[in-house]
C-alpha cells in the first residue's frame, strides 16, 4: 500500500525528462568521442595485438610492466620475457612462443649450448666465496670458482630460464633439450656469456665446453677439463677446427659428424669437447645427480 | 578590470591559496600514486588540467543552459561523470598519438582521472560558488594547475629522497605520507588571504 502511494506522487513526466536529458547529454559526448576517434585512432601492431589476445588480460602487474598491453609490447620486442606471465602460465607461454615463431621449426631448432665443462670437482684453486648466491655477485670476486671465464653455478639462468629447462648439477650448468625452447632467457642471464644459442642442424652436437682464453699453464692451474689450446684438434680436422686466443672454436658452417672431427673430440687431451642435444649421451647424471647448492 | 582582476584574484585562489590538494585533500589518489618522478608527474599534472578545464567548460554550459532551466540540479552528479569520463577518453586517444613514450610509461593510471575527485570536485566547486563562464574556465584551469603544482613538488621531494637512508618501515606510500603533511603545513602560510 506504501508503495503504491509512493508511486503516486512519482511525476512520471519529470522522469522521462530527466531520462532524455541524461541520454541526449551521453549521445553527445559519444558523438563527440567518435570524431575524436577518427582523428586521433593509432594502428597497432599485428603481432603486439595477437599475443594480447592469447594474454589473460588481468592487469595484474604480475610481470613487472604496467599491465597486459605493456607486456603484450615489451615481449613482441624482446623474447626473453616469454615467461614472466604468472596468470597465464605454461599454456599462455607456449602460445606467445608460437606467435613469435620461437618454436622449434622442423628444420634447424635453435637451442641453447653451454660453453664450460667444469664440475666443481674439476675447478682447482678455487678462492673461498662466501656472498650473495649469485653469478652476477659471484662474477666480480676475483677466483671465485677458480677459472676467471667458467660456470660459477649460483642459477643466476636457472632462474632466468621459463621452461625449467637448466639444472645445476655438481656445480655445472646442464641444459635439459627436451625441454629448451631457444628464447634466449639464459643468454642475457649469464654474466660470463657462457651460454650462446646455436642451430642444431643435426642432434647432439659438438660443443667446445671452454671458453678460457688464458695460456695452456694458466688453464691448468685453476681447471681440469679446460682448453689448453694444444691445437690437436685443428690438426686432425682443419676444416672444422681453429685455434683463436688459446681456444678451440668450431666453425659450425663447415661442421658435420664426419669421421675427422668425431677423431678430433676422442683424442682431445683434456676431453674437453662435449655431445650436446636431445640424444646425447648424458653419463652417470642420473645416479649421480647431487644438485650441489654452495 | 574588475572582471580581469577577478579572475586573477580566481585563478591565485584555486592555485596556490585553497589549493585542491592541500586544502581540500582531494585528488590525492595520484597525487600519491604518480609522483615518483618529476617527469610522469608533469605529464600527469598537465592530463588533469586537460581534463578539468574542458570537463569545467561543459559542465557549466550542460548545468546552466540544461539542466537549470528544466529545473533538474540533482542530475547534475550523473551528467557531470559522463562528460569527465568521455573527456578522459579524449586524453587517452590524444597522448596515444602525439606522445606515445609518455602513454607507455603512465597511460595505465590514465582512468585514474576519471574516478578522481578532484575534477568532479572543481566541477561541483563552480556550480556552489554559481560562477560565470569565464570565471568557470579560470577556476577549472587553476584547479589543474595547482594540482600539477603539487604533484610535481612532491615529485622533486621523492626523487631527492632516493638518495636518502630511509627506515625500511618508511619506504613508499608511508614517507609520501608525511611529506604530504609537511607540504600542507607549509602551504597554511597562505590559509585565509582569499575566501574559497
Amino acid at each position: 500500500m506504501i508503495f503504491e502511494n509512493l508511486l503516486a506522487t512519482i511525476s512520471w513526466s519529470n522522469v522521462g525528462l530527466a531520462g532524455v536529458v541524461l541520454l541526449g547529454v551521453g549521445l553527445l559526448l559519444v558523438a563527440m568521442l567518435n570524431v575524436a576517434y577518427a582523428k586521433l585512432a593509432v594502428k597497432p601492431n599485428p603481432v603486439v595485438e595477437a599475443i594480447l589476445g592469447v594474454l589473460p588480460g588481468a592487469n595484474c602487474g604480475g610481470c613487472g610492466l604496467a599491465g597486459c598491453s605493456a607486456y603484450a609490447e615489451a615481449v613482441a620486442k624482446d623474447h626473453g620475457l616469454m615467461g614472466r606471465c604468472g596468470p597465464g602460465g605454461d599454456t599462455v607461454v607456449r602460445r606467445i612462443g608460437a606467435i613469435l615463431g620461437i618454436e622449434a621449426a622442423a628444420s634447424a631448432p635453435r637451442r641453447a649450448v653451454l660453453h664450460c665443462a667444469a664440475k666443481i670437482s674439476d675447478k682447482i684453486n678455487t678462492t673461498r666465496y662466501q656472498g650473495a648466491l649469485s653469478c652476477a655477485e659471484a662474477q666480480m670476486v676475483p677466483g671465485a670458482m677458480g677459472c676467471p671465464y667458467g660456470c660459477l653455478g649460483y642459477r643466476d639462468c636457472v632462474v632466468a630460464c621459463a621452461f625449467d629447462a637448466i639444472e645445476i648439477i655438481e656445480g655445472l650448468a646442464v641444459i635439459n633439450y627436451h625441454k629448451c625452447v631457444g628464447c634466449g632467457a639464459c643468454v642475457k642471464a649469464c654474466p660470463r656469456a657462457l651460454i650462446t644459442l646455436l642451430d642444431f642442424s643435426e642432434d647432439p652436437m659438438l660443443v667446445i665446453a671452454c671458453s678460457s682464453i688464458d695460456k695452456a699453464k694458466e688453464v691448468r692451474s685453476y681447471c681440469n677439463v679446460g682448453c689448453v689450446g694444444c691445437g690437436i684438434c685443428a690438426k686432425l680436422a682443419p676444416n672444422t677446427f681453429q685455434l683463436q686466443q688459446n681456444l678451440a672454436v668450431i666453425d659450425y658452417q663447415k661442421y658435420g659428424r664426419w669421421a675427422d672431427s668425431e677423431k678430433a673430440r676422442v683424442k682431445c687431451p683434456r676431453q674437453m669437447m662435449l655431445l650436446v642435444g636431445k640424444n646425447a649421451k648424458i653419463k652417470k647424471i642420473e645416479s649421480e645427480k647431487a644438485i650441489v647448492e654452495n | 578590470m574588475d572582471l580581469v582582476s577577478k579572475l586573477i584574484v580566481i585563478l591565485i585562489s584555486t592555485t596556490v591559496v585553497n589549493n585542491f590538494v592541500f586544502t581540500k585533500f582531494l585528488g590525492t589518489c595520484p597525487y600519491i600514486g604518480v609522483s615518483r618522478q618529476v617527469g610522469m608527474a608533469f605529464g600527469m599534472g598537465c592530463a588533469v588540467t586537460f581534463v578539468t578545464t574542458l570537463s569545467g567548460i561543459m559542465t557549466w554550459l550542460i548545468n546552466v543552459k540544461v539542466l537549470t532551466p528544466i529545473n533538474m540540479p540533482y542530475l547534475k552528479y550523473i551528467a557531470f561523470i559522463m562528460v569527465i569520463a568521455a573527456m578522459v577518453q579524449l586524453v587517452e586517444m590524444y597522448l596515444r598519438k602525439f606522445f606515445r613514450s609518455l602513454y607507455d610509461a603512465f597511460g595505465i593510471f590514465l582512468p585514474l582521472i576519471t574516478t578522481n575527485c578532484v575534477v568532479l570536485g572543481i566541477c561541483l566547486f563552480v556550480d556552489l560558488w554559481q560562477y560565470g563562464f569565464l570565471e568557470a574556465t579560470v577556476a577549472s584551469f587553476g584547479a589543474g594547475l595547482g594540482f600539477t603544482l603539487a604533484i610535481c613538488i612532491m615529485a622533486g621531494i621523492r626523487e631527492n629522497l632516493e638518495w636518502a637512508d630511509m627506515p625500511k618501515a618508511l619506504r613508499g606510500a608511508p614517507i609520501t605520507l608525511i611529506i604530504a603533511g609537511l607540504l600542507t603545513l607549509a602551504f597554511m602560510g597562505f590559509m585565509g588571504i582569499i575566501k574559497g
